[in-house]
């Protein structure tokens, strides 16, 4: 904008209104600011149709070196929490989860994501919508950014869609961010795969049975302080699947009834697991349930 | 390498024993013995508070949970309450020099004094080797010692994971219940949480 440096102040302001008038026009808004990244509320469909649920996503756009949490943090940090504001007769639902990294150094990990990530929202919309024209929907997000230092953020996003009684209709500028962002969510693991967890003392041993050799897992656990983070996972290689040995957390003072998590095989695919712990250990454990979390664990993954 | 003697054997033993003979602290077992200086200059050992309830507290003033416990004046009143009731209270920094959080004797007097704070001792642990004995994973966490030397909480100050300064007021305190249980001869209900905040600041940490 040299050419612009002689201009009167009069057409410096016209030109600012210009600007602002063209990216308001915009395809997509580029996102509210977060610490050290950007945000933004994208729906699925073009509207909303009575009846037929829709998705919602919270795009997170960071610079690099810079994550956001998974919904068990891992030995740091804080998952995303989204408070909404929906016209009666929408709802939300449990945010859909994507596979997580594991973060951090030797001592201290983390589960969460980098770069970019979109948290996806079923919306359930009730047939008594239809007396509107459009439904107004605000989100207010807190967010904790962290890289080597860890920064909170909060913003308010809304997106205004139409209500109409049309089927629904994908909308073209947000299909791919959306397919993007399914393909980063676990899958349930296959019918016919076998799995099984034993009590090992100091560890839980995770044994699966999936067909072929498994040279490479990793396991998320949903539940906060069930096996230590940071503990190296060691797996066996099985023949027709693997063996992946789990430390219990030092916090873990009550026997589990459950190993729940997301398991990443080779070539990141991965799977929802939900398994009991076998009955044996069970028996040499008594039942129990875990230690009090110190934050609820509603929002986990959909299965 | 000389196959004839049994060294090799032995060194490897060694090794392999050694992260098991140094484990760090558990709920229901002895707490790590440390020896440390505090910003005021004297040196502090935690064996000699045997038989006096002792409050380990992570600290990083650089991060925004513990800025929660800290502006709110909620760490503080802990500090004065349990102190004027006889606990030992120890705030431990072991963020690494050029980490966040870390400060020189000095700065954290400094820092003691506008903040109002009122521990026992601040211990100043720049190599972070009492952060590594109890397995400190983040600021704020809370370890509390019982009469007998043993760890009877080891986690979160409270139930409330996040940043917002007015999480305070509703919050459980997991610090003031097993004081208090323990102090009525209780079992403490809840002896372990997830210890939410900042990761510690040690030497070679990225994130």
């Amino acid at each position: 904008m040299r050419g612009c440096e002689s201009s009167r102040r009069f057409s410096a302001a016209l030109g600012f209104l210009v600007a602002q008038l063209l990216c308001a026009a915009g395809v997509r808004a580029s996102g509210s600011p977060i610490p050290h990244g950007t945000l933004e509320l994208v729906a699925e469909n073009r509207w909303v149709t009575p009846g037929h649920g829709f998705s919602l996503g919270l795009h997170f756009q960071l610079e690099r070196g810079w994550h956001i949490y998974w919904v068990n943090p891992g030995d740091s940090g804080e998952p995303p929490r989204v408070a909404w504001q929906l016209p009666p007769g929408l709802s939300p639902g449990a945010i859909k989860w994507p596979t997580p990294r594991r973060l951090g150094t030797s001592s201290i990990v983390d589960f969460g994501y980098e770069d970019t990530v979109t948290l996806i929202v079923p919306v359930h919309a009730e047939t008594s919508l239809a007396a509107q024209p459009l439904a107004h929907i605000g989100a207010e997000i807190k967010v904790l950014v962290c890289r080597e230092i860890c920064i909170p953020g909060k913003t308010q996003l809304s997106l205004t869609l139409p209500i109409k009684s049309q089927l629904p209709a994908p909308d073209v500028r947000t299909r791919e961010l959306f397919a993007a962002a399914r393909k980063d969510l676990p899958r349930p693991a296959p019918q016919n795969w076998k799995f099984s967890v034993d009590d090992a003392k100091d560890s839980f041993v995770l044994a699966a049975n999936v067909g072929p050799q498994i040279t490479r897992a990793i396991f998320f656990p949903l539940a906060e302080a069930q096996i230590d983070n940071s503990a190296p996972q060691i797996l066996q290689p099985q023949p027709s699947g693997f063996r992946l040995t789990l430390r219990k957390s030092d916090r873990l003072l009550k026997p589990i009834e459950r190993l729940k998590g997301v398991l990443v095989l080779t070539a990141d695919r991965a799977y929802v697991i939900d398994v009991p712990l076998s009955r044996a250990s069970a028996a040499r454990n008594g039942h129990g349930t875990g230690i009090h979390p110190a934050q609820s664990l509603e929002e986990e993954s959909q299965r | 390498m000389k196959r004839s003697t049994p060294y090799p054997m032995l060194v490897a033993l060694v090794i392999c024993a050694t992260p098991l003979l140094i484990s760090a602290a558990k709920v229901g077992q002895a707490a790590p013995d440390f020896t440390a200086t505090a910003s005021n200059g004297k040196t502090f050992r935690l064996n000699d508070y045997r038989g006096k309830y002792v409050v380990l507290e992570w600290h990083n003033n650089g991060c925004p949970y513990v800025g929660k416990h800290y502006k709110s004046g909620n760490m503080q009143r802990l500090q004065k309450e349990w102190t004027g009731r006889g606990v030992v209270w120890f705030t431990i920094i072991s963020s690494a020099p050029g980490k966040q959080g870390y400060v020189t004797a000095s700065e954290e007097n400094q820092y003691l004094a506008k903040m109002q704070a009122a521990p026992t001792a601040a211990l100043l642990d720049p190599t972070g080797e009492i952060g590594h004995l109890y397995d400190a994973k983040t600021s704020p966490q809370m370890v509390v010692i019982n009469l007998e030397g043993t760890v009877i909480y080891d986690g979160a100050i409270d139930d409330k994971p996040t940043t917002d300064l007015s999480d305070v007021a509703g919050a459980t305190n997991y610090v003031t219940l097993a004081l208090e249980q323990a102090m009525a001869g209780k079992q403490v209900e809840t002896p372990a949480t997830r210890p939410y905040g900042c990761s510690v600041k040690y030497s070679g940490s990225t994130h």
